[in-house]
């Protein structure tokens, strides 16, 4: 169990984040195969279904303050745009925001790549002012059994919780240097100082 | 100063993200399952290694074969799933019990707050494998051939990875209070499971392990081997009392399936 508590001990999330690049690396081919070079037909079928029932789903029962921008998905169901409204009685109340997701064919085993987009980025301790979001569920806590949803309920929650509106320390460095996919950067979710 | 400090906490970053880029490489040449070997092949692991040949010696006395795992961090829930699966089809009894079991665990997750939204296409994914192993459509052989091909598609077998993550997810939820003492520190069996259960790759440890046979009411031994001394590999079961149907083996970090002789 030692482990798991070292991994624990390390993994502070109220804290500042820290953003860290990592090398960009060989995109991954846009159709996965078995070793054997067969198209995993199986999983691209079912990459589609599973986008097309969280759409259908997101369209007929929206969270409250999240809405989808149908025409962008029409165009495209690998990239979906959201908007999401700041609640009532939290620092970002009656602001709008705008959301991309995009998905890869491992979706949803690989997590969804999601930034704000827009004219308007949140003022957030967590929010890079480029749009890069450092939350756990995007990168190492995702999980199959998410979903766009729970992404955005976590993105609302996350703005609804806010104390002070303010950037990460870290901004302006992470800004000028990162990989355009947040998901190529290593985020600490633990506080460096300790 | 800070920031030089820094500079180079993020070299070393680089370099473990490298490495880890490097074991994934070299782990995603290996199949999801293997065929069964002899549990010997483990000798030209350890060649000239005194404390490991004892041990597969004493393997050896008690199981005649082993399938190797992908080391992909879902190793435990994969070995499980293929080591059980193979036991029930040549056992209708337990056979009928398991699916049983298995219709229901969807409804039950979904009483414990799981978005039954996501949860559906695994299930469904999970029931599929469990009826295309059904000991009364087939004979053993072609059954087990049948098995094998599943879990070697990824399709399918990450879809049962899953599932079984989610069970055992929903179990430490289940019996929080029971399972909270396993973990040391300020952190909640909530934190616990999104951390460290639900999400893929996210290596098992003896609480994942009793929380998945509790869930499913089936026994596992663990033969653990490691440079400890002795010169034995030391059994497991899991829970404690209940007869082993799965039996793996334990080397730090990794599960393999074991066949007793």
């Amino acid at each position: 169990m030692s482990k798991i508590v070292k991994l624990f001990k390390n993994n502070k999330k109220d804290k500042p984040p820290k953003a860290e690049i990592i090398t960009e690396q060989k995109e991954p081919e846009p159709i996965p195969t078995t070793k054997c070079g067969k198209p995993l037909v199986l999983d691209n079928t079912r990459w589609e279904k599973r986008l097309q029932k969280e759409l259908m789903s997101l369209i007929k029962e929206p969270p409250p303050g999240v809405s989808v921008d149908e025409d962008s998905v029409t165009r495209n169901l690998s990239q979906w745009k959201i908007n999401i409204t700041g609640f009532e009685g939290t620092l970002y109340e009656g602001e709008n925001f705008q959301l991309l997701f995009k998905f890869n064919h491992k979706y949803p085993f690989d997590s969804p790549e999601v930034t704000f987009i827009g004219n308007n980025i949140p003022v957030h301790p967590h929010v890079y002012s480029n749009g890069h979001i450092c939350l756990s569920i995007l990168t190492e806590d995702w999980s199959p059994a998410l979903s766009v949803q729970s992404v955005c309920l976590s993105i609302a929650s996350m703005l609804s919780s806010c104390r002070e509106k303010k950037r990460p320390p870290d901004n302006t460095l992470y800004v000028n240097t990162c990989n355009k996919n947040p998901k190529k950067t290593k985020w600490w979710y633990h506080d460096d100082s300790v | 100063m800070e920031n030089e400090q820094n500079d180079n906490v993020n070299r070393d970053e680089l370099i473990m993200q490298q490495q880890r880029d490097i074991e994934r490489e070299i782990s995603d040449t290996i199949p999801l399952v293997s065929e069964k070997l002899p549990v010997n092949c483990l000798n030209a692991e350890y060649i000239g290694d005194a404390v490991f040949t004892s041990k597969i010696e004493d393997l050896s006395a008690k199981y005649s074969h082993l399938r190797r795992t992908r080391p992909d961090g879902n190793c435990f829930f994969r070995a499980f799933a293929y080591a059980y699966l193979e036991h029930l089809i040549s056992n209708k009894e337990d056979y009928d019990k398991f699916r049983q079991l298995g219709e229901n665990s969807k409804d039950k997750l979904v009483q414990l707050g799981f978005p039954s939204f996501t949860l559906e296409d695994f299930h469904e994914t999970f029931m599929e494998v469990v009826k295309r192993v059904d000991p009364s459509t087939s004979n053993p052989d072609i059954l087990s051939e049948q098995l094998h091909k599943i879990f070697n598609d990824q399709g399918y077998s990450d879809y049962v990875v899953v599932y079984l993550r989610l069970l055992t997810s929903g179990k430490l939820q289940e019996e929080a209070d029971f399972y909270q003492n396993f973990i040391e520190g300020n952190f909640t069996i909530e934190e616990f499971r999104h951390q460290e259960v639900e999400p893929m790759y996210k290596e098992s440890d003896h609480i994942h392990i009793i929380a998945l046979c509790s869930a499913l009411g089936v026994g596992v031994r663990v033969e653990y081997m490691d440079r400890g001394e002795g010169g034995t590999v030391k059994a497991h079961d899991f829970p404690e009392g209940q007869t082993p149907k799965v039996f793996l083996i334990y080397r730090p970090g990794h599960y393999d399936i074991l066949y007793p002789k």
